[in-house]
């Protein structure tokens, strides 16, 4: 709330940026769309990112989400600057609501336009899975009021999980559809029988529908001619490895559950890995959790809170061995060889609070 | 000669599915709370059914069911993480606090965990 005297600078273009952020799936891609759209419209920007505190914000639990919702800005803030490269971009970061009561999405209306008549704000990009708080989904509620006060908005394009895609989308949906076509082919008739004429025919018109209705859903990244087949091939090494992981894993937590004394060492770790979001953390996090003795908690971004019940296991973790093969899996041999979490500085031990 | 290895095969792998399972089940009987029970209850799916199917796999032989079991161990390898994942994480939204051993000489060599001292018990 420091930036009162920007606002006579009206003689550059800038656009201001109003962008409610919560803790949604697509809240990355907002605050990305903010940053770009902004740029396109002006030469520089100024970006408002806030927070708005949920109406049960004096509850004893508040500390918990003013913890949240600072995390949730500081993240966003780092985004916004990775976003903006270079540009003339000014971001701050703001909680609101944190001293009144915001109950349904007029309230959140109402608190967005003062903070925008106090800080010259052009436009409210809006998250269409914005969701202050424990409240339900508030977009279309909120819009209508943001309509009725007269704040102009935009909602962000994102992609999200389960969108209902166009069923032709050039090069790239043919790819996807031709990948899903041959997954799902390969695995009728690995069921099937290959050798014979029925299979065959009824396989391939299974496999037609299915690439054609579903192949938006089964592909969020359209896949790439040679890396996707690589990728599949690499993936293929990388299951041996896992299993020699899971055998040793289980024998060492065997041996620890059958010792009388139990010696067990139940921490709590967070890792902070450097593979993307999306199929490769998953496959890092799945990886993780079929190994017994670590079990991925949970899964923000790339920050993974992992359990570990023995210490040898925590070590296998903190060595990064899995990290490793996802990134050979996913990125080639090259990327394989980066430096442990350990050594990075990426992993540590957290107390239970931190769940 | 063939047949009776192949048998004494098939029993050693049931044997060891058999025994992963049974400490599994000590294991969820014996830990102290959710989370370091997830551990042990993945154990049953990946080396207990791995064993276990690998010696329906020998039974079968060389023939087209096996391709099922395998199969079916895959399927098992994707779910069981997701079930555990899923298990866990309910546990830790609904505030359910883990049991965490006592920060002692072991694990000093990281970073940061000064401040695990206060909540850990």
């Amino acid at each position: 709330m420091s930036n009162d005297g920007r606002q006579e600078g009206d003689a550059v273009a800038v656009e201001r940026l109003l962008v409610p952020l919560s803790d949604t799936v697509t809240v990355r891609q907002t605050v990305g769309y903010a940053v770009q759209s902004g740029l396109e419209a002006a030469d520089s920007l100024e970006c408002h990112l806030v927070v708005a505190m949920p109406y049960d914000a004096d509850v004893p639990q508040s500390d918990r989400y003013s913890d949240d919702a600072d995390g949730l800005l500081s993240r966003a803030q780092n985004w916004a600057e990775e976003d903006a490269g270079g540009a003339d971009v000014t971001i701050e970061t703001t909680t609101l609501g944190a001293d009144e009561y915001l109950f349904g999405p007029r309230d959140y209306a109402e608190s967005f336009d003062a903070y925008a008549d106090e800080h010259g704000i052009d436009r409210v990009v809006l998250d269409p899975e914005y969701q202050p708080g424990v409240t339900a989904q508030m977009l279309q509620p909120l819009e209508r009021e943001l309509d009725r006060i007269g704040l102009a908005y935009d909602e962000a394009p994102v992609d999200r999980p389960a969108r209902r895609g166009r069923l032709n989308g050039g090069p790239e949906g043919f790819d996807r559809q031709f990948a899903t076509f041959l997954i799902s082919y390969g695995f009728y008739l690995l069921l099937g029988d290959p050798s014979y004429w029925f299979d065959l025919v009824t396989g391939a018109a299974v496999a037609g529908i299915v690439a054609i209705s579903l192949a938006q859903v089964t592909f969020t990244v359209p896949p790439d001619r040679v890396q996707s087949p690589l990728r599949v091939v690499r993936f293929a090494l990388y299951i041996p490895y896992l299993l020699w992981e899971i055998v040793k894993a289980n024998i060492a937590v065997s041996a620890v559950i059958l010792r009388p004394s139990m010696p067990i060492e139940p921490t709590l770790t967070r890792v902070n890995s450097r593979v993307r979001s999306g199929l490769p953390l998953t496959a890092l996090a799945n990886s993780i959790t079929l190994t017994p003795g670590t079990l991925t908690v949970r899964a923000n971004n790339q920050q993974l809170l992992v359990h570990t019940l023995i210490p040898g296991a925590r070590d296998d973790l903190f060595d990064g061995g899995l990290e490793r093969g996802i990134r050979f899996v996913f990125y080639g041999r090259k990327s394989a060889a980066i430096a442990s979490p350990r050594e990075r500085d990426d992993a540590e031990i957290v107390g239970g609070d931190e769940l | 000669m063939i047949e009776t290895l192949r048998f004494w095969v098939i029993v050693a792998l049931l044997g060891l599915g058999v025994l992963f399972t049974f400490v599994s089940t000590v294991g969820v009987i014996r830990l102290p709370d959710v989370y370091s029970r997830a551990h042990t209850a993945s154990q049953t799916d990946t080396l207990g059914a791995g064993f276990a199917l690998a010696g329906v796999a020998v039974a079968f032989g060389w023939q087209h069911a096996a391709v099922y079991t395998v199969l079916l161990l895959f399927f098992v390898f994707i779910t069981n993480p997701t079930a555990a994942h899923a298990i866990s994480r309910s546990a830790a939204e609904t505030g359910v606090e883990p049991v965490l051993a006592e920060e002692g000489e072991d694990g000093a060599e990281t970073a940061g965990n000064a401040d695990t001292d206060g909540e850990s018990r």
